[in-house]
Formats: structure tokens, C-alpha cells, sequence
């Protein structure tokens, strides 16, 4: 068992693309954990996803040797996602550790996420350890981004240590620091077994590997193992640590991090936040876990063709044990026939899932327009969440109408503070601070409702800063606003797919966009198909999609029957992506499109 | 009776890719202002067709292009001579050429004649003056009214093809153009609803907004009127673009929508042997020298599998007014049309877009304007 005086524990925070990757392989590069042979860019991601998005999404542990003054450290270096969907999954991998380096470009400064990440840290009672990365570019303005981090998160400059993950300059700085500054896990390691689940994965070979950060007792294969709160026992086959492959260990001791492999076949067995114990002699509490996570999006996933259902609903099934961040209830449409409604933390986690789902499972789906998720007061008092606009009950039940907010904290150039505003107050903003980095940098905080921010406000972000604007919010809670029910009707009949909820303020003119989208969208048909928006009874825009009248390939002959039949056969290849609505083909574009039609 | 694709073949294309100017709409394979090459591709097209082997008999031949007829008539001649040498007539023999009005002198008439060319197709595209311009054609009515003349004192099985849909063209320019067509008294008209093929000028006129198509009602009605039209002259519709007095439909092109085999030689000529599809390379260069120097000259090909194979059938099959026998279609492919269909024109048949009987199956009047909408539901 290693001595926990000689354990650090911690992850590594920072804004996307400040390098956190590339220090973790020039720390797992230094210490010999990997060689360069094996060495590869951004070690940590594992998932082909997160390679091609350059993110790390799901927490990875990996325990680093180091030896200082004449000791041996086991240093678990937890890794932690980057992106503003998964604050979730930053807060899970921060409770298994007791400190983080918290990393900040010597160019871009402080930026939304640096700020989100380092408040979880802070919030976990994390010893932070601050680095200035990227110290070797060629522009740097490190003494700005100083005065920034000490204006923004109140880091004192002299702590703040300087550094290039990529040219590996003051790696021995940090591993000293690690060292140093971070505490020493605590935990008596003779005392009733008490491990925190903090992630699992499924491996085809020896089913679940469940991750753990042991708190007190040990744990070694052949021990009988419970779970407290699933209530299940299980005999321990291997334990071990990720180095960064699976390395079977003799056990794992308080303070460490590491894995089990217990012959557990159903991955929805073991739930993150979990307690481990022994079950002969097991804790007297389990460890406080985590809050389940909140979903705030959600969307329709369908199989195009109906007889995948049952596959969807297996590799949704895959994909939720990976990720406990994700839920799947089946529902039906009309439009849609059978499918499932999914939850998500945000939509770059909804990409994520539907992506996986197209190219692992190679499913082709027809994804509905995400919505976030409301809660009605009911005229009877009661309240009621709905993830599906369809599931809006008659205006006269609903006494109150509420959605989420969000406080967004935006860090943006001096220069376009007045758009941003504007744009803010283009989507029912509610301002509430401005507050000068420096000079030329400023962080706004305004509350928004989640509806209005997340489709596209990050691009537009992007487009009005040129890029240099960045932003991250956090759920405050939910708030009554006048929201209608907004329906499309397609040659006469209910779309309930294409449903979705707005601000009545706004209903009329996107109502208007929305038939105008899906006029483009639709192509023509043997007949006329109207298209309509409706609030309840009355109807508030209209389009109309003209009927094809001619649609015949002038020449066939005998040098054109091959280019002609694979003409025909891609128009074909195009329509099996049209769910057959009544008389009417509508692409899966089309449910899309809803999204589309925001400002114009 | 073998299935269709396996029978003897009984019909032989020839590309002939030379033409005095490409038009703006043409994606054929052809060679604009490039006569230097001629002498070389009638040399090349000796060496193809010996790979025959054996002189062949065929029931119809097909020298279409770019235009044959730009041939000075010394090497039409010498071409005519050539490809007579490797296929002999039997039966009921065609023998059709493409020609342009331009250039078509009496020379080349009797060349034609002469060597047993009997139906003769001119691709007169239209009669108004406005509407060659914008096609790029370099004759005009007077031109083609004198070449049907002298055409006429040595064939009597002329074909016209026309084109409409054209940007600017209305539909009393259309109609006028049918009567003028009529009026020269042809035993058969093609007419072609005007297609923007990807490569062409057209296409990229299109594209970048200066050549607008058509609104899609104006082609509807265009189409409309050449089918009453034609029919109120006597003419029958036999398949989506094409009209013939009794008993003059093209058989040579009746054979591609049948599914039999036919030869194919010459750049970009298609051929259909042995249940495999294959194209010639369309570069005109680049099949020279490959034929020159003893190499395939074939692009593409496929092998199309039994059901693939029964599917184009049916779409080709549907492109005939007749539509399809069913009985026949079972001999020749070995499918049931019943299976092929199955589940997927029920709702055409509804719209009336299709008719369904126990014997055939066949596109209505209504369904001949959306064909492709159809077709594609069945491959």
C-alpha cells in the first residue's frame, strides 16, 4: 500500500485550448508514464469524438510516479472536460482530488471557462495551484494576464507560476508545486472501507470497470465489496491504476485512485457518486456523492427506418452507462413514429451523443429541434416538468408558465461590450454587471433564459468578437415568462414534431420564419401543401409550397441509362432521409429548421 | 427465350465526336474545332471495331455524335465503308444518322445514301431565330426548310428534334415551333424539355444567376400542348420524348429500352454486353491513344446484379408509353413486376399518376410529366 504522505491528487482546469492536454503529456512524458513512442497528442482523450473536438468529455484518471527529495509520489493526475456542458463532470472529478493547477493562456488571458472552473475548484475547497501556460509563444502579454487573474479570481501573481507545457519549460516547477502545495490525502487506512465511484466504463472483456478514489481501508481482489447505495455485493477480482493503460495493482490504499473489476455485467449497477465498502465490515455512512446530474436540453432522437428502434434503443442503452450526464425515455410521435426523448447537459453534449450514435451504431436518425426543459404551474397547483413541447397541456390549465435561467458570464473585448448588450437584450436579458479585466478586456454577467442561449449564442459571440469573446453560464433557476405553444401544420395536419415553445412576443415573426424555412426545406410534391403556424386555434403565418408540375429526364438512350439510373439512385439515397408525413415527404432537415429562424 | 440481357446482339452504336462549335447546353463527348484529329479517330475506330474479330449482323445502327455529318464527305465515306465492313444487315434493317442542317450538303447526302443509311435524324432544335441564338445553333429556318428538301429526294424516314423550355421561350413560341415542324412533314419528332447538365455553360450561367430556367407550370404546359399537338397530327407517342407516324418509331433506341444488349465504338460510346454496362472514355485524346496503343479504352463499367438489373428494366420499361408487359418483362428479366413494385406505387396509382392492369403496367398521361418522381420510388 503506498503512504498517503506521499499521494497527491488533482486535475488539471483551464479554458479550452490553454493546453491542459499538452501539459498532462509533458507531465506523463517526464515521469516516463508514457515514452515517446507511445507518446501521442492529447493522451487523454481517448474517445474519437473528443480527438476530432479536441475536448476531453468523460473524467480519466492516471497515476504519474515522481521522485522527489529522496521520495517516491504517486501523483493521480484526474482529468476534467473543458466545455461549459460538462461542469458536472468537472465537479465529479474534482471531488476525488485535493488540488488543481489551473491553467491560463499568456495570450488570451482569463477567459468564461478559466473563471466557471477555477469558482468548482474553489467551491470543492481545492488547494489551487495557478500557471501562466504558453509562456514561449511569440506574443504574450503575461503581465495583463496576471493583473487578470489576481483582478478576476483574487490569485495573488507571486504564486502564479510560468510556464509551456509544450516546450516543457517549468515542468519541474510544477511537479514541485504538486507536490508541495497540494495536502496530502487523509484516511485511516485500517479503518472500514469507504471508496468513491466517480466514473465507469465498460469493457467488453471483463464488463464494468468501475473508477474509484478511496477515502479509508483498502481494497485488494478477493475482498467482498459493496455498494451502499445500489445495495449490491460483489467479489473483487483485480484492482489496479491507469498508467495510463490498466496496470492491476496488489490494492489500492486511502488516497488513491484507481480502478475495480468485480465480474459486474450491468454497468447500470454501478452509479457514479457511489460508496464502496467492504461487506463484511461496511462504513457506517456512505460518502456524500453527487447531485444527479440536471438535463436542461432535450430532443426527439428517431430511427428513420422504423425497425432499428429496438437497436437505438440498445446502443442508447451503451451509451447512458457510459455517461450517467444522459437520459432516454421512449416516446411517440405522430410524425415520428417511435423514438425516444433524450436529455442532455447542454448541446454540444447532444452532438456528441448523436454523433457516437451515427458512427458507432451507424443509426440513421432524425433528430428533433431541441428544447429546454419547463416547468408549468398547473391551475390545480400542482407543478409539472415537460421536455417535449407537444406535451403542453391547453393554455387554460397552465396558471404559470416558467423556463430556466441562466447567468452567462461573458468575457469579451472592451469594443464590443454595446453589441453584446444589444444582442443580450434581443433575447429578454436581464442585465446584472460589467466589470473591467483591464483596460481593454471586460466580463458582463447578464440572466438569460436558457432557451435564447443555447442554440447559437456562442457563435454569435464568436461572430461579433471576431472570436475573442467567451462565455459560460450556470442554471440559476426558473423563472414564469409569457411562453406559448407554437405549432406547424403541414397540408392540414399537426406536425406535433416540429411543435415549439417561444415568447408570444416573439411567436409571430418566427412563426412567419419557421413556415418560410420549411418552405425551403419540403420540396415540391405532386400537389399544393400548405404550410401554417398556430397558436392554439388561430393561425398566425402561412406559406404554401407550389405543386411539382414537371419532373422527367428529357434523354435516355443507350450512353445515358448508367449516369441516369445513378441520378436517379442518389435523389433516391436523398429521400431516405424524409419521414413520410400523411401525404407529405418532410426531410429531417426540416425538424432542424425550427432552430433556424431566431432573428431574421 | 434467354433473358433479355443474354440474347444475341442486334444493335451498334458509333460515336462520331466532332462538331464546328459546342453548344452552351451540350454535354456530350465531343471535340469542337479540332478536324485535325478526325483522320486519327477513323484510324483508332478501325482498330476497335476489330475486336470483333468476325463481321457481326445487326438489325439496326446508330452513328450519333457531336455530329457525324461534320465529316467532310470523302471521310464519311470512309467511315460508312468501314463500320458496313464489321456489321451486316439483317432483317428489317435501320440505319440512322445524326445530322446538323448546318453544313449538309448535297455531297454528303448521296454519301450517306449511298452507303444504306435510311433514317436520317436533324437536330433542328427549334425554328425561331431568338431561340437558336440563345441555344448557340449556327442555322435558321430557311436552312433547315432547304435541307429537308434535298434530304427528302433520298429518304423517307426523317426525324426532328426540337427543344423547348428554352430561357425566353413561351409557350405560343413553342406551339409555333411544333406547327413549323409539322409542316416540313417528318415521319418522326424528338422533343426534349431543356436540361442544365453540370459542366456546361448553361449550368454555370444558371448558377451565377444570368440564364434563369423556365418556371416549372410554363414546361408543364409546353409539354402538355407537344402531346396534343402531335397526336391531333397523326403522330404516336411511343415514349417520353419521342413521336412517330405508325410505324416509325426508332428501333434502334427501342433496344436500349428494352434491355437487350448493343455494341457500342468510338469516344463515350456506351455498350451493353453480357449483362455489363460499359463506357468508353469520354475524353476523345485519351480514348485515341489508349486504342492506338492496344488498351481498353473503357471508363466506366458495372455488372449490374439480377434485381438491379430486373429494376432498370422496369424504369426504362416505363419511360415507353406501352409501359411494361408483364408477362414479357418476366421472360425477359426473370422478376415478377409485382414483386418489384410491391409497397412502393400504391399511392401513384391513387394520384393517378399510374395505371395498373393484370397484364401491364405503364405511366399515365399525368405520370409522364413526373416520371422521375415515380422511377426513383422503384429503383
Amino acid at each position: 500500500m503506498m503512504d498517503p504522505r506521499y499521494i497527491r491528487n488533482f486535475s488539471i482546469i483551464a479554458h479550452i485550448d490553454h493546453g491542459k492536454s499538452t501539459l498532462a503529456d509533458q507531465l506523463l512524458l517526464k515521469t516516463g508514464t508514457i515514452t515517446q513512442r507511445e507518446f501521442r497528442e492529447q493522451i487523454l482523450d481517448d474517445l474519437d469524438v473528443e480527438r476530432e473536438r479536441g475536448i476531453t468529455i468523460k473524467a480519466r484518471a492516471v497515476a504519474i510516479h515522481y521522485d522527489y527529495q529522496g521520495h517516491t509520489y504517486e501523483l493521480n493526475l484526474v482529468d476534467t472536460p473543458g466545455h461549459v456542458d460538462f461542469h458536472y463532470e468537472v465537479s465529479r472529478s474534482l471531488a476525488a482530488c485535493e488540488g488543481a493547477l489551473l491553467l491560463v493562456d499568456a495570450f488570451q488571458g482569463v477567459q468564461a471557462q478559466t473563471v466557471a472552473n477555477a469558482y468548482a475548484a474553489i467551491n470543492s475547497d481545492l488547494v489551487i495551484i495557478p500557471c501562466v501556460n504558453k509562456i514561449d509563444l511569440p506574443v504574450v502579454r503575461t503581465d495583463e494576464v496576471l493583473d487578470e487573474m489576481h483582478t478576476v479570481l483574487g490569485i495573488d501573481p507571486d504564486e502564479v507560476l510560468h510556464i509551456s507545457g509544450k516546450s516543457a519549460i517549468g515542468i519541474d516547477d510544477v511537479f514541485k508545486a504538486l507536490i508541495e502545495r497540494i495536502p496530502a490525502p487523509s484516511g485511516d487506512a485500517s479503518g472500514p472501507l469507504k471508496a468513491l465511484v466517480f466514473d465507469s466504463k465498460y469493457d467488453n472483456y471483463r464488463g464494468v470497470v468501475t473508477y474509484v478514489r478511496v477515502r479509508e481501508g483498502r481494497i485488494a481482489a478477493g475482498k467482498k465489496i459493496l455498494f451502499m447505495k445500489a445495495g449490491v455485493s460483489h467479489e473483487v477480482l483485480e484492482v489496479g491504476q491507469f498508467r495510463p493503460h490498466m496496470v492491476k495493482c496488489d490494492e489500492l490504499g486511502p488516497g488513491q485512485v484507481g480502478y475495480i473489476v468485480a465480474g459486474i455485467k450491468d454497468l447500470s449497477a454501478v452509479h457514479v457518486g457511489d460508496t464502496v465498502t467492504e461487506a463484511n465490515r461496511p462504513a457506517a455512512q456512505p460518502l456524500p456523492g453527487y447531485k444527479p446530474p440536471q438535463q436542461m436540453v432535450f430532443c426527439g432522437m428517431y430511427p428513420i427506418e422504423a425497425t432499428d428502434f429496438e437497436k437505438l434503443r440498445e446502443e442508447l442503452q451503451k451509451m447512458g452507462l457510459n455517461d450517467a450526464s444522459f437520459s432516454y425515455l421512449p416516446e411517440t410521435s405522430d410524425a415520428l413514429g417511435f423514438g425516444f426523448r433524450c436529455g442532455f447537459l447542454g448541446m454540444l453534449h447532444m452532438e456528441i451523443i448523436q454523433q457516437r450514435l451515427e458512427k458507432e451504431a451507424q443509426i440513421d436518425l432524425i433528430q428533433t429541434a431541441p428544447n429546454v426543459t419547463y416547468e408549468l404551474l398547473m391551475a390545480d397547483g400542482a407543478t409539472q416538468r415537460v421536455d417535449n413541447p407537444q406535451d403542453v397541456p391547453n393554455t387554460g390549465m397552465i396558471k404559470e408558465f416558467r423556463e430556466p435561467i441562466v447567468r452567462v458570464n461573458f468575457i469579451v473585448p472592451a469594443a464590443n461590450i454595446g453589441s453584446i448588450m444589444q444582442l443580450c437584450e434581443d433575447r429578454r436579458g436581464t442585465y446584472k454587471s460589467t466589470e473591467y479585466l483591464g483596460p481593454t478586456r471586460a466580463q458582463i454577467v447578464y440572466e438569460l433564459p436558457l432557451a435564447e442561449v443555447i442554440y447559437d449564442m456562442h457563435d454569435k459571440l464568436k461572430s461579433i468578437t471576431r472570436g475573442y469573446g467567451t462565455m459560460d453560464y450556470e442554471v440559476i433557476g426558473f423563472r414564469a415568462a409569457d411562453l406559448v405553444k407554437v405549432d406547424i401544420l403541414v397540408k392540414g395536419n399537426r406536425v406535433d414534431a416540429l411543435a415549439t415553445i417561444m415568447h408570444r412576443d416573439q411567436a409571430e415573426r418566427r412563426g412567419r420564419g419557421l413556415c418560410k424555412r420549411l418552405k425551403e426545406e419540403i420540396s415540391k410534391h405532386q400537389f399544393e401543401i400548405p404550410i401554417q403556424a398556430a397558436i392554439g386555434g388561430r393561425i398566425i403565418a402561412r406559406e404554401t409550397i407550389q405543386a411539382l408540375r414537371k419532373n422527367v429526364t428529357a434523354k435516355c438512350y443507350g450512353g445515358d441509362v448508367t449516369r441516369k439510373r445513378k441520378l436517379w439512385a442518389k435523389q433516391k439515397e436523398g429521400k431516405k432521409r424524409l419521414k413520410q408525413f400523411g401525404q407529405v415527404e418532410i426531410p429531417q432537415k426540416a425538424f432542424l429548421s425550427v432552430l433556424e429562424v431566431g432573428d431574421e | 427465350m434467354p433473358l433479355a440481357h443474354l440474347r444475341q446482339p442486334l444493335a451498334a452504336y458509333i460515336h462520331v465526336p466532332f462538331c464546328a462549335h459546342r453548344c452552351g447546353y451540350c454535354d456530350f463527348t465531343l471535340v469542337a474545332r479540332r478536324d485535325d484529329l478526325i483522320d486519327g479517330y477513323l484510324q483508332a475506330l478501325a482498330i476497335e471495331l476489330g475486336t470483333l474479330g468476325e463481321p457481326r449482323p445487326v438489325e439496326t445502327l446508330f452513328f450519333g455524335g457531336g455530329t457525324p455529318t461534320h465529316l467532310d464527305a470523302n471521310r464519311l465515306e470512309r467511315l460508312l465503308k468501314l463500320v458496313r465492313r464489321w456489321f451486316v444487315p439483317t432483317g428489317d434493317f435501320e440505319f440512322s444518322v445524326e445530322a446538323n442542317p448546318a453544313g449538309l450538303g448535297d455531297d454528303k447526302i448521296e454519301v450517306l445514301a449511298d452507303h444504306g443509311v435510311n433514317r436520317i435524324s436533324l437536330g433542328v432544335q427549334s425554328f425561331d431565330s431568338a431561340i437558336l441564338q440563345q441555344l448557340e445553333r449556327d442555322h435558321d429556318q430557311p436552312t433547315v426548310a432547304d435541307v429537308v428538301t434535298r434530304l427528302k429526294r433520298r429518304f423517307t424516314n426523317l426525324s426532328l428534334d426540337l427543344i423547348f423550355g428554352v430561357p425566353g421561350q413561351t409557350l405560343s413560341l413553342w406551339r409555333e415551333t411544333l406547327a413549323q415542324a409539322l409542316a416540313l412533314q417528318p415521319q418522326h419528332l424528338s422533343t426534349y424539355g431543356l436540361t442544365f447538365e453540370k459542366g456546361t455553360a448553361f449550368w454555370s450561367r444558371r448558377r451565377k444567376g444570368t440564364l434563369a430556367q423556365v418556371p416549372d407550370d410554363l414546361e408543364y404546359a409546353m409539354y402538355a400542348a407537344t402531346m396534343d399537338n402531335l397526336a391531333a397530327a397523326g403522330f404516336e407517342q411511343y415514349e417520353l420524348s419521342n413521336f412517330a407516324r405508325p410505324g416509325r418509331a426508332c428501333r434502334h433506341n427501342e433496344a436500349y429500352w428494352a434491355g437487350v444488349p448493343y455494341y457500342g465504338f468510338g469516344p463515350g460510346a456506351a455498350r451493353y454486353l453480357n449483362g455489363r454496362r460499359e463506357t468508353n472514355h469520354r475524353s476523345v485524346t485519351t480514348w485515341l491513344s489508349r486504342v492506338r496503343e492496344g488498351r481498353s479504352p473503357v471508363g466506366d463499367s458495372e455488372q449490374l446484379s439480377p434485381e438491379e438489373r430486373a429494376r432498370e428494366a422496369l424504369v426504362l420499361g416505363l419511360r415507353r408509353t406501352a409501359g411494361i408487359d408483364r408477362a414479357a418483362f418476366q421472360t425477359a428479366t426473370g422478376f415478377e413486376v409485382a414483386a418489384l413494385t410491391a409497397g412502393r406505387i400504391a399511392r401513384y396509382v391513387t394520384d393517378g399518376l399510374v395505371k395498373e392492369t393484370d397484364t401491364a403496367l405503364r405511366l399515365t398521361r399525368e405520370g409522364r410529366f413526373v416520371a422521375d418522381s415515380v422511377i426513383v420510388d422503384l429503383l
